[in-house]
Formats: structure tokens, C-alpha cells, sequence
């Protein structure tokens, strides 16, 4: 059986049940990299050129660690999902940097997805990748349909249960259910944690933000677990019509949460990540006018727990005084 | 209404010709910001979200030195899609606001519909300044402007091959800026024409080595910081001194042909040179990431010596294409600069030395010369 490695990174954390179902429709063996840790960004960093955002390097790194174990790597060029918004370049460009940078890598899966190209290009391109795996195409219809209900089923898992993509995806595959926190100790703050998933969700990356929060007794709330529509009209609001797609889901999450009065906002972004660059200006503004709380933290691969702890545990003093004073 | 641009270049001297046939000249209807400086930089930066991109700075600094000289509608530049051009007048607006210029911004949608936006943006400049101008006025006075940018354009390509041979060094940068100078200050076609003709031939008569074969390289990337000299601290005109001669398929009468004229004829600047990336990219990244890669391909297939790749620090389309560039199978060597508010001239400047050097020695070693010279 034909094995399809997945990286676990990048967009990974918005379609891996999808294209899971997808390539297990069509008779494939699907294997997922280990979470990233310490040699798989260490591999990718050697690659690529320095200026890389630290997910791409993630993603390189990845990929390498799948070498040897699997006859494709699946790296997609996601350029654009409609509505007039487009991906970051690097988003757009992978599939080509991973062949450039990584010459041993087992063949690359690399459909390009524009829907800005209209339906019939998307049609193709997803047939041409069926075509690896089976020459009927009935078959491969079938798999997107199933593909499209495991997105969907993953979405409302998210949406309906407050869940984050990783616990989601462990809730589907592995039965996992989550420790119920709300019993244990009711949260004493609620924050927003704004960000690309494929930072804010990767432990190694985000030196377990997400955790550490949630062990200091707050709730958090991610850009997933609000309704899409209602991301994109916050957004709409603050920039107008947004040009990129996931930076839509980011500050629309900053807007709407702010607007629900969320304790405070934080947005996680890597050292160079350009469309965060501009847009995240956008929802610091925002809650400057609002005068809510909002820490902005950019990591890179010199960042350390300590330093992250610190600024953290300052801002989340910084509410609670504020509150004191309200109060 | 006072209009204010932000620097790129030379297209202040087209905004100008422009606006005098319009009925607006110089501190009453147009503001052109004084050309860049350190001050400029320091205020975009000061003002600019830490991670911008330098065009983006180097705009907003010029922008805010428009507003200080009283200028309260911006021209800036806008696309959709995938670079952070697209959030440029936004973010600009909202800082300028913040900072207490009641200006508003006028954009330029450069990636549809070109050609008419440009119309309607020149008209609304105009019927601001004086209601209701007629369109062959309009018209006239958008070829007047691009006329001037095309013969700047022409007379730098001869001062490109110049410098690099010249005998006393500069000259030739002394005539060109001489050159701009005088078509800026005339305003009818035949005496840019003339302008022209002049200033190329005193070019020509500059004291040179025609024998000398001098090392070639093309000069790529972002198309900001290739145009904008004061972006990549003059880059070319170091090179000149180090007697290389350089060339660029990036400049503003280019765009301004294909982008305005004929890409609706569906003539693409392009074509061949995302043919020749094809093998490494076949899609648009944005910017001008695309074009980078393949045009790499071309100059090595071209015979120049070298490439350098210019791109803003942090600049996605073309980080992008630097990681993709370092590893086509054309043997050319590429140096990539990254410009941003902490590149020191001195430090650019010792990296293009040695990479001149470079350069040199693999032409001794291809001409099967001795490759160390003694002495
Ligand atoms: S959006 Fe930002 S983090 Fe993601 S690939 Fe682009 S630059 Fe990197």
C-alpha cells in the first residue's frame, strides 16, 4: 500500500481530517511526522535560507524526518480559497521550496488549490492528485466527498465543544476525551489566544502557551472556536475586505473577542511572518481604542521559556490589578 | 486639494509633469516630499509596525514629510492579493491619523484594470484642483508625464554601461543627474526629446575604455527596492564604481508600458521568463518573487557574470524565490541583499567587493587565464 506522509505542520492543523479521509479513501496508508521537537527544527533551519519564518523551517524539518518512511510527502500549494483572498507566499510557494531545498525527498503530493482559478481548475488539480492513486474517478469523487464531511465533522467538533484543532483531532482518531477543566477549578480570566494554528498549536513552537495558560487558571479562546461568518464580517470591520485568508480568522478573532469584552487579547506570531506584521497592527490598534489588555509576542528559535513566562505572568498581573481597581 | 506622493524613483518627475499640465505646480495643488534622506527613514521606522517591510517605511516616512509640508491627499499604491502592499494605505492612514494629519488617501489599484484606474485617479486629481477637466486634457497630460519617464530611463540605461567604463570615476553619475534635473524642469515633449538626445550624447562622450569587457550583472528582485536607490543604498552606482556594469529589466517606463498598454493586448513582459522559472516554480508567489527565479535562469542562459537579488528584509515572494534560486541547476553565482533599516553601508559594500571579486575570478578561470595575479 502507497504511504502519504503528512508533515505535521503548516496547515496540517486546518485539514489534516480531510485529507486523511481523503488519501485512506483512495487506498492510501497515511502517516503523520512526530510533533515537532528539538532536531526536526534544527534539520529544517539548516536548509532553508535565514530569513525563512520559523513554521516554513518547521515544515522542512518535518519533511526531512519523514524521509524513508513514506512514498509521497503531501505538501500542497494553498493559494487561495475564493473571495478574492490569497495565502502568504510561502503558503503558496512550499511544494517548490520543498524540492529546491530538500533534493531526497520522496515525491511530493503538490496539488495547487485556487479557487480564484474557478471550480473546473480546482476539479483538475484534485483529479490529477487521485490519479496517483486510482484511475477511476468515480472513486475519487467519492473521496472528497468524505473528505468534505470530515472537515466538516472537525469543524463542529471545534466549534460545538470549544475544542482546539490538536485536541479535536485527538478526540477523532484516538477516542481521547479531554480532562474536563471547567469542574476542576472555574477559570478566573478568559483570554484570547490569536494566531496562525500551525504556531499557536504546535507545542514546540509555542513553548506550550496554550497549557501554561490554562494551568494559571484561565480559559482560552481561540480563533476556531468562534463561527466563521462571524469572524469574517469582525474582520471586514476592522480592514475591510481582507486580502489574505488565514489572516482573516486571526484579527477577526481579535475583533470579535474584543468586542465580547474578553479579559485580554494575546496574539502569538513568529519573528518575521509578514502578513502578521501588518495585520496585527490592525487589532493592537483596536484594543488601544478599546483600552483593552493586549500582548503581542513574536518568537523565533532564540526564544525561552523563561523570557515567555515572565512576559506572561506580567501580563496576566497587569488584569487581574486592572480588575482590582474596576471592581 | 494638495496632493502628496510618496518617493519611487523617478516618478515624482512624471507626478509633476502631470500635474503642471494639469493647472497644479509645486506647494499649491502638488506636494513632492524632499527626496529621501536618514530623516525620512527614521520617521518610517519610528512610525511603522517593527516587522514592516522597508518600502513600507520608506513610503510612510515620505508620506509624513508630504503632510509636514502641508499635503492632504496621499497617493499611495495598492494591490490585492498576496504581498503587504494590499494593507499599505490602511495602516499608513491610521498611523497618520494617529499622528494627528487629517489627510486621506487616494489608491492605485495596480493589480486590475491598470490602465483606467490610472485615468481616474489623474481625473479626480484634477477635477479637485479645478472642476471638470476634459479628458484629452487628462489624457495628453498622462503621456506628457510617462514621455518624461521613458527618456530618464533611456538615458540611465547609457549611464549604466558608462560608469563602468568610464575613466574618471562619477562623471557619468554627475551628467545623469544633470540629466534628470533638466527634463524635470521642461514641459513640452520636444524639448524632453532634445533633453535626451543631448544628455546621452554627452554620455557617450565621456572619457571611456570602449575596449574594456566589464563584468556584467543584472540586478533583480522586489521591484521597490530595485528602483528606489535610496532603498538599497545605491547599489548600482557602487557597482559602477567598482567598474561593473549593471542592468535591470525593472524599471518605471517598463511597468508603465506593459502594466498600462500592453498587458491588455495580452503581451506579458513575462512570458518567457516564467517559462525559463517553470522547472523550479510554476506559480505566482506574489510580488515579484516569480519573475526573481526566472530571471536568474535567463541571465545565466544570457552569459552575465552574476546576479543580485535585492529584496526587503522579511519580503515573502521573495524569500520565497532565495530559497528556491540557491539551488537551480544554472551555474551563476547570486548574492542576496536584504534591505532593511539595519543594512550598513559599509557592510553591503564589503559583501558586493567580495563578490565582484568572486566574480572576476571566475572569468579569469573560464578565459583559462592565471587565475592569482602577483602583485
Ligand atoms: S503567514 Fe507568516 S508564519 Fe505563515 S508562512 Fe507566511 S510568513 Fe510564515
Amino acid at each position: 500500500m502507497a504511504k502519504v506522509g503528512i508533515p505535521r505542520a503548516l496547515l496540517y492543523y486546518l485539514y489534516y481530517p480531510a485529507w486523511k479521509a481523503f488519501f485512506e479513501k483512495l487506498g492510501a496508508e497515511v502517516v503523520v511526522s512526530s510533533p515537532t521537537n528539538k532536531t526536526i527544527l534544527n534539520s529544517g533551519v539548516s536548509r532553508a535560507v535565514a530569513d525563512t519564518c520559523l513554521p516554513v523551517k518547521i515544515f522542512f524539518g518535518h519533511v526531512m524526518s519523514m524521509i524513508g518512511e513514506c512514498d509521497y510527502i503531501f505538501a500542497p500549494a494553498v493559494t487561495s480559497l475564493g473571495n478574492e483572498a490569497y495565502n502568504c507566499s510561502k503558503i503558496i510557494g512550499l511544494p517548490n521550496m520543498t524540492r529546491a531545498l530538500i533534493p531526497e525527498c520522496p515525491i511530493i503530493l503538490d496539488p495547487e488549490i485556487n479557487l480564484e482559478k474557478g471550480r473546473y481548475h480546482f476539479y483538475q488539480s484534485i483529479y490529477k492528485l487521485g490519479r496517483y492513486f486510482t484511475h477511476n474517478p468515480f472513486r475519487i469523487k467519492k473521496a472528497v466527498e468524505e473528505a468534505w464531511e470530515n472537515n466538516l465533522a472537525y469543524q463542529s467538533v471545534m466549534f460545538d465543544e470549544g475544542l482546539t484543532p490538536v485536541e479535536a483531532i485527538d478526540r477523532m482518531y484516538q477516542g481521547k476525551q479531554q480532562p474536563d477543566s471547567s469542574v476542576a477549578s472555574a477559570p478566573s480570566l478568559t483570554i484570547a489566544v490569536i494566531g496562525h494554528p500551525y504556531v499557536i498549536y504546535d507545542e514546540y513552537l509555542s513553548h506550550r502557551l496554550i497549557h501554561r495558560l490554562q494551568s494559571m487558571g484561565v480559559k482560552i479562546l481561540t480563533p476556531e472556536m468562534a463561527p466563521e461568518k462571524a469572524l469574517y464580517d469582525a474582520a471586514r470591520k476592522l480592514v475591510g475586505i481582507p486580502h489574505w485568508s488565514f489572516e482573516t480568522d486571526i484579527i477577526g478573532a481579535g475583533e470579535y473577542y474584543l468586542e465580547k469584552k474578553v479579559d485580554g487579547v494575546i496574539n502569538l506570531s513568529v519573528f518575521g511572518c509578514g502578513p502578521d506584521s501588518m495585520m496585527v497592527t490592525f487589532v493592537q490598534h483596536r484594543a488601544r481604542e478599546l483600552n483593552a489588555p493586549f500582548l503581542h509576542l513574536s518568537l523565533d528559535e532564540h526564544t525561552s521559556d523563561g523570557g515567555l513566562l515572565t512576559r506572561l505572568e506580567a501580563f496576566l498581573d497587569m488584569i487581574k490589578w486592572r480588575e482590582r481597581i474596576c471592581v | 486639494m494638495r496632493i502628496g506622493i510618496p518617493h519611487l524613483g523617478n516618478a515624482y518627475i512624471m507626478v509633476r509633469a502631470m500635474a503642471a499640465r494639469l493647472g497644479a505646480v509645486n506647494g499649491e495643488g502638488l506636494v513632492i516630499p524632499p527626496p529621501m534622506t536618514k530623516k525620512t527613514l527614521d520617521l518610517g521606522v519610528k512610525y511603522s509596525p517593527t516587522e514592516a517591510c522597508l518600502p513600507y517605511k520608506l513610503t510612510l516616512g515620505s508620506l509624513i514629510e508630504a503632510c509636514e509640508l502641508g499635503a492632504d491627499t496621499l497617493i499611495q499604491a495598492r494591490g490585492t492579493g498576496i504581498c503587504r502592499l494590499g494593507y499599505y494605505a490602511k495602516g499608513q492612514e491610521q498611523m497618520l491619523h494617529d499622528l494627528g494629519y487629517d489627510a486621506h488617501f487616494l489608491t492605485l489599484d495596480i493589480s486590475h484594470h491598470k490602465f483606467l484606474n490610472m485615468l481616474r485617479l489623474i481625473r479626480s486629481v484634477a477635477n479637485g484642483n479645478r472642476a471638470r477637466t476634459p479628458l484629452h486634457e487628462i489624457i495628453s497630460a498622462f503621456f506628457f508625464g510617462i514621455g518624461k519617464v521613458i527618456a530618464l530611463d533611456k538615458i540611465e540605461k547609457v549611464a549604466q554601461k558608462i560608469r563602468a567604463i568610464e575613466l574618471e570615476k562619477g562623471a557619468a553619475n554627475l551628467v545623469y543627474k544633470e540629466a534628470v534635473k533638466a527634463i524635470d524642469d521642461v514641459f513640452d515633449s520636444k524639448n524632453v526629446k532634445r533633453i535626451t538626445k543631448e544628455y546621452i550624447g554627452k554620455l557617450n562622450k565621456l572619457p571611456h575604455n570602449p575596449k574594456a569587457d566589464p563584468v556584467k550583472v543584472a540586478i533583480v528582485g522586489e521591484i521597490y527596492v530595485v528602483i528606489e536607490p535610496f532603498a538599497n543604498m545605491d547599489i548600482e552606482m557602487e557597482l559602477g564604481k567598482l567598474g561593473v556594469e549593471v542592468e535591470r529589466t525593472l524599471t518605471l517606463s517598463r511597468w508603465i508600458k506593459y502594466s498600462l498598454f500592453l498587458n491588455y493586448l495580452g503581451i506579458s513582459e513575462w512570458r518567457e521568463v516564467h517559462k525559463l522559472a517553470e522547472p523550479y516554480l510554476d506559480h505566482d508567489v506574489g510580488g515579484d518573487g516569480w519573475e526573481s527565479v526566472g530571471e536568474k535562469v535567463l541571465c545565466a542562459r544570457k552569459g552575465y557574470d552574476g546576479v543580485i537579488h535585492l529584496a526587503p528584509f522579511t519580503c515573502m515572494p521573495e524569500i520565497v524565490a532565495q530559497n528556491i534560486m540557491a539551488s537551480t541547476k544554472e551555474d551563476i553565482p547570486v548574492l542576496a541583499v536584504a534591505c532593511d533599516e539595519q543594512m550598513g553601508r559599509e557592510g553591503m559594500l564589503t559583501r558586493v567587493e567580495a563578490f565582484v571579486d568572486l566574480l572576476e575570478f571566475r572569468r579569469r578561470k573560464r578565459d583559462g587565464r592565471k587565475v592569482f595575479s602577483v602583485g
